[in-house]
């Protein structure tokens, strides 16, 4: 990274706008971006990119190359994490597959949609227009996700519900439509017009705002029935496919940055262990509540910069000075989201960490078989 | 006292042929429907956990609690009753409720199709006799999908069953009369080690339903297993301060020799014939366990003499560890009079006990048959270690055994089976994995310095026009993504597999 500052010049004359110059200051953001996104995703158990997608349009980068570079690093991220869930049995192979026909489709309308609406994905201007495209898409599909987890949420605290609404599940349960397929490691049968519309909407939602997860696990959950290990190893599975397949068809039109997909890896290949981690000492109430929240914040944070767009692509009549006003307000909303949720899992899986320390030592150092009486509370 | 554990389909037939059995044997029989509705009416939600599996609605914490709490219940008043008569248990998930007691007969009672659709005709008249065969096939998939959410095993799995009895070509007198001599066979005659293991599964039930009772409890996930009247329990490190009141909820229970409270998300099974506890393997077992922050259920396997020897033991073995005091155990109570401890047992569970570690001991008899029927296959270990058994073979015989006593158990399984010599390489750090971390951390930082001092050159690569090179370049970032992601990701993990963080 020695001559990041001095191909910022040449960056300029030889990209246009396509491609962001690259300082210190931005490579580093763009790892936390990675980092936090990272734990994110491990912790939430899909997801991740709700974060750095947006994170990344902040510090300049446009929409399609945020979401180009984003699914890139999806792919490679999903590779490590399907490996490790085969191994532990968490994969429906079929299931994938069967959701991957639609989910190419789906990738390859949201690549031509994403295309369309930037005029062909050159320059600045025309890289509103997707950053509009991209912000409102988000906006309806992550306040949906993020009012519906609250909910539920609300109802098990007042002990109304087993967990999540599956209001879908007893809904779709009730039509019968042919073909229906068994899949043999979720154990479940599900017609199979409901998983190829399942897998068209993840794909579409992978290839336009890169969180194609938080529309496959909760579908492979909540519509499919199938458990949440396995949904979270069969989305990883499909994702890494969809990663390739959107990796390839960005590749292809010249709209990844390899960059950064490099700077997201270094956070967040360490991000999604130790969000992971979290995940087996955090309460699972708190682990939704925590979700949600992040979600909504991002969400926010989209919605501030949608009079900025809509004022540079001239549909609304506002000063340009305020459009400094709705980038600082949407950087502060998503960068607290990130930091907060960022931290509150840190400060879980470090507390449990050094408790765990602590436990050890108490034991051996402080008590041994030798001695009589409790174990002080603290090393319980 | 015996045991007849009868696991049915829908409708009629496993129920005429236990209540048959029950009749020809003159033992007492219990449906499943009569321990459910007892469950209930103290409190244990059965309708809500049928609803949530059936519906397929996750399994929240306090449900999971729930389920533990009626798979207790149910387990305790089966054994009660077997303490005092010989009982027949008939119900869906007959073949079960009481693992690790080898004298149970498990039995799979099934009707052939035809029949179950005249029986679903005879109870539902209104139905087609094609609507009652989607009816009965939905009420197999129900099934399949309640024995998998709770026991995580196929309901189908053969090896559950000691036998299966058929409707087709035999009346259920017939089939009960044949069942009547099965029944009388040594292999299912109550033993006073089987008697034991009756004896422990109820202490571990009743302890079970006093932490779910008990208010300051009730919330805390825990497993608890039972040996002899010591008790084992785990909780997870969040539920701390909650499980610390564990050791007096359970105060109150008689037959426990002692208590041992120990934090922990998971557990590892480490089976051995003679247990060291000076032996490195003990220490590479307690590293991956603090690790994982896992606790240690020690497993000593006997075959041969040997086990013959512990099947002739007295009904109650003396193997009080230490008397339960606040959820550990002093070092004031009686030595142990179990002859486990010259073999180190009793030192090897004091140092697992000393390092925070230690879940219970078990010793299995009959091998490697009687380790697969001795084991909960329904119970959650991240690990199995088997170390050395089999001594009293040859070395290469030894060696055979043991090797095949590994695959026996991956075949039987869901869990990684390895044994005490790669414990290391799989799971601990050593020389091999410093290099290994190290020529990942080359790999990678040599691609990156490769991607920002020549930042220009490859985004001009990247987007070059001409179809012919769009193909090539998406090709290129296709395949260098996942192999940087490869060698980053094998970084990142051997590091935090250094610090402790997995």
């Amino acid at each position: 990274m020695a001559d990041i500052e001095g191909n910022k010049n040449n960056m300029n004359e030889i990209f246009g706008n396509q491609f962001i110059e690259l300082t210190w200051s931005i490579a580093l953001q763009v790892t936390f971006l990675g980092f936090i996104g990272g734990m994110l995703s491990g912790f939430i158990g899909s997801g991740g990119a709700f974060f750095m997608t947006p994170g990344m349009m902040n510090l300049g980068v446009l929409g399609n190359v945020a979401v180009a570079s984003n699914i890139t690093h999806k792919f490679g991220k999903a590779l490590i994490g399907s490996r490790k869930h085969a191994e532990l049995g968490n994969v429906d192979k079929k299931l994938s597959i069967f959701m991957l026909i639609t989910a190419a489709i789906g990738i390859r309308l949201a690549v031509w949609l994403m295309k369309l609406v930037s005029g062909g994905g050159d320059g600045h201007e025309s890289g509103v227009g997707a950053d509009l495209y991209i912000s409102i898409v988000f906006v309806v599909v992550l306040s949906m996700v993020s009012l519906s987890m609250l909910k539920d949420i609300l109802n098990t605290r007042k002990g109304n519900g087993s967990g999540p609404s599956t209001r879908i599940v007893d809904f779709l349960s009730k039509f019968n439509l042919h073909p229906i397929i068994h899949f043999q490691v979720a154990d479940v049968k599900v017609s199979l017009w409901v998983v190829l519309i399942c897998g068209l909407a993840t794909g579409y939602l992978a290839g336009t705002i890169g969180v194609g997860g938080f529309i496959g696990v909760p579908a492979m959950i909540y519509v499919f029935g199938v458990s949440a290990s396995v949904a979270a190893g069969s989305e990883l599975f499909l994702a890494q496919f969809m990663g390739a397949f959107g990796a390839l068809s960005y590749a292809f039109e010249g709209m990844v940055d390899i960059r950064l997909v490099l700077l997201l890896f270094s956070g967040s290949l360490f991000g999604i262990y130790i969000g992971a981690y979290g995940t087996k000492v955090v309460k699972e109430i708190i682990i939704r509540m925590v979700t949600a929240v992040i979600i909504l914040l991002c969400v926010f944070s989209r919605i501030v910069n949608i009079p900025r767009y809509l004022q540079q692509l001239g549909y609304l009549d506002i000063d340009p000075a305020y459009n400094n006003y709705f980038d600082l307000a949407s950087k502060i909303l998503l960068y607290a989201s990130g930091i907060t949720g960022g931290a509150l899992i840190l400060i879980y899986v470090l507390k449990a960490y050094f408790q765990r320390r602590k436990i050890q030592t108490s034991l051996t150092t402080g008590v041994s078989s030798k001695q009589t009486g409790p174990i002080p509370e603290s090393s319980v | 006292m015996q045991i007849i554990c009868v696991s049915r389909g829908s409708f009629g037939y496993g129920n005429e042929l236990a209540e048959k059995l029950a009749q020809k044997l003159g033992w007492d029989c219990i449906p499943r429907e009569t321990l459910t509705d007892s469950a209930t009416d103290q409190g244990i939600p059965v309708g809500k956990i049928e609803s949530a599996v059936l519906k397929r609605h996750p399994i929240t914490e306090g449900l999971a609690i729930q389920v533990e709490m009626m798979k207790a219940f149910i387990s305790a008043q089966i054994c009660e009753r077997a303490m005092e008569k010989s009982v027949i248990y008939h119900g869906r998930t007959g073949h079960l409720v009481l693992p690790g007691i080898s004298h149970v007969l498990r039995i799979r009672a099934i009707a052939n199709d035809e029949e179950r659709i005249n029986m679903t005709l005879r109870r539902m008249p209104s139905l087609t006799r094609e609507k009652a065969r989607k009816y009965n096939d939905q009420v197999d998939e129900d099934r399949r999908r309640w024995v998998r959410t709770l026991y995580n095993v196929d309901w189908e799995d053969p090896s559950l069953y000691d036998i299966t009895i058929n409707s087709l070509n035999m009346t259920v007198e017939n089939s009960a009369s044949a069942l009547v001599s099965v029944a009388q066979l040594p292999d299912f005659m109550e033993t006073p080690a089987s008697r034991q293991a009756v004896r422990d599964t109820l202490l571990a039930s009743r302890c079970r339903l006093a932490i779910g009772r008990d208010d300051r409890t009730r919330d805390v996930s825990v497993t608890v297993k039972a040996d002899h009247g010591n008790v084992a329990v785990t909780y997870l490190p969040r539920q701390a301060k909650q499980a610390a009141v564990i050791p007096e909820v359970l105060s109150r229970i008689e037959d426990i020799q002692s208590i041992v409270c120990t934090v922990a998300t998971t557990n590892i099974l480490y089976i051995q014939e003679n247990f060291d506890p000076d032996a490195p393997s003990l220490e590479q077992v307690i590293q991956v366990a603090e690790k994982w922050n896992a606790s240690v259920e020690l497993i000593r396997l006997l075959e041969g003499v040997e086990a013959a020897r512990v099947e002739a033991r007295s009904p109650i073995v003396e193997t009080s560890y230490r008397a339960a005091n606040g959820g550990i155990l002093d070092d004031t109570s009686t030595a142990l009079s179990h002859e486990d401890d010259a073999e180190g047992v009793a030192e090897t569970f004091d140092k697992l006990i000393q390092v925070g570690r230690a879940n219970t001991v078990r010793t299995i008899a009959g091998g490697t048959q009687g380790l697969l029927s001795g084991l909960n296959r329904a119970e959650k270990n991240s690990l199995v270690v088997v170390g050395d058994v089999f001594l009293s073979r040859g070395a290469s015989v030894q060696k055979r055994m043991r090797r095949d006593l590994i695959s026996f158990l991956a075949d039987h399984l869901k869990v990684p089976i390895i044994s005490t010599e790669d414990l290391k390489s799989h799971y601990l750090f050593g020389p091999k994995q410093w290099l290994h971390m190290a020529l990942y951390a080359v790999a990678t930082i040599v691609v990156y310095l490769a991607v920002f001092n020549n930042q220009e050159a490859i985004l001009e690569f990247l987007t070059k026009p001409g179809t012919g090179h769009r193909v090539l370049s998406a090709a290129l970032v296709a395949l260098f993504v996942p192999m940087t992601a490869w060698a980053y990701g094998s970084f990142t993990r051997y590091v935090l597999k250094l610090i402790k963080l997995e």
